[in-house]
């Protein structure tokens, strides 16, 4: 395709060849959407945080055992002094990183099954299941209670 | 040479202007339709957890936000779990006549009480959904994988 682009001279005679190509492409339009766009994306670049996600399986009650004959590790969160903590057997911790060190000398292939009191914040249940993550476990689920 | 610079006349008044702004205008408006389709994420204080890897992510199929006071959202509208149910059970008639995977994204408010997210799963457990995904932002300095 060949667009022949024309303009008049100063003297008003018609320009030709290719100077009269070049010279005369209208970039006016161009540039006004572009610096329209310009200010679209420097006016919503921090719109959000960017968000990541948490994966786990969901289990029910009773349902441990169905896939494998060995117990998960079970993470209970409970509240101590109006703070969550990790109770895992007979140990208890207060922060998702020393429950990863924990979870780490453990075996995974059961996975590890996470449960909460009612009452413990959301946050504990995803320092949890992250610290799951970060251990290494591929099975990792979250059994909530049923209040029925 | 009369016929020929007739031709080259016409082909002189192609202007592209107008055409280029009107295509930059509906470039424009789709960034601003898909974007908006986003944001109707509403804004809620997600744990601080660096969250999985970054693997290729498709949407999920349900996004469900619980606020601090345990109400829940759905597409940015307060939606009881009853409704939540109707919607999840739509989803997994959709997966099982051979659609995409049914899985649901639950953005929690990271100070709401454990007890708002089990009453949820324990309906969505109850209907046959088995994996879920829990939000969560970056933390400030640092945390990435």
């Amino acid at each position: 395709m060949s667009i022949v682009w024309a303009k008049k001279g100063r003297t008003g005679k018609r320009l030709r060849g290719r100077t009269a190509r070049i010279g005369s492409l209208p970039l006016t339009s161009m540039i006004d959407v572009v610096f329209l766009l310009l200010i679209y994306f420097l006016v919503t670049a921090n719109f959000a945080q960017p968000e990541r996600d948490l994966p786990s399986a969901l289990q029910t009650d009773g349902e441990g055992a169905r896939s494998s004959d060995l117990q998960p590790q079970i993470v209970e969160i409970r509240m101590l002094d109006g703070a969550p903590i990790f109770v895992l057997g007979d140990l208890a911790v207060r922060t998702g990183e020393d429950l990863r060190v924990i979870l780490e000398q453990l075996p995974k292939e059961a996975g590890v099954a996470v449960r909460s009191v009612p009452d413990a914040p959301i946050s504990a249940v995803a320092e949890a299941m992250q610290a799951s993550f970060d251990a290494g476990f591929i099975k990792r689920s979250y059994v909530p209670r049923d209040e029925n | 040479m009369i016929g020929g610079s007739r031709t080259s006349r016409h082909m002189i008044s192609v202007d592209l202007t107008s055409m280029i702004d009107v295509v930059f205008q509906l470039i424009i408006f789709f960034i601003f339709t898909s974007h908006f389709g986003e944001l109707r994420r509403t804004e809620i204080d997600l744990p601080r957890e660096k969250g999985g890897q970054q693997e290729v992510q498709q949407q999920p199929a349900m996004i469900i936000d619980i606020q601090r006071s345990g109400v829940f959202f759905v597409e940015s509208r307060e939606t009881s779990l009853a409704e939540i149910e109707r919607l999840a059970r739509n989803g997994l008639a959709i997966s099982d006549s051979g659609g995409p995977k049914f899985d649901v994204l639950v953005r929690p408010d990271q100070h709401a009480a454990a007890m708002h997210l089990d009453r949820l799963l324990v309906r969505l457990s109850s209907l046959g959904v088995t994996s879920w995904k829990i939000g969560t932002v970056v933390p400030d300095g640092g945390g990435s994988q």
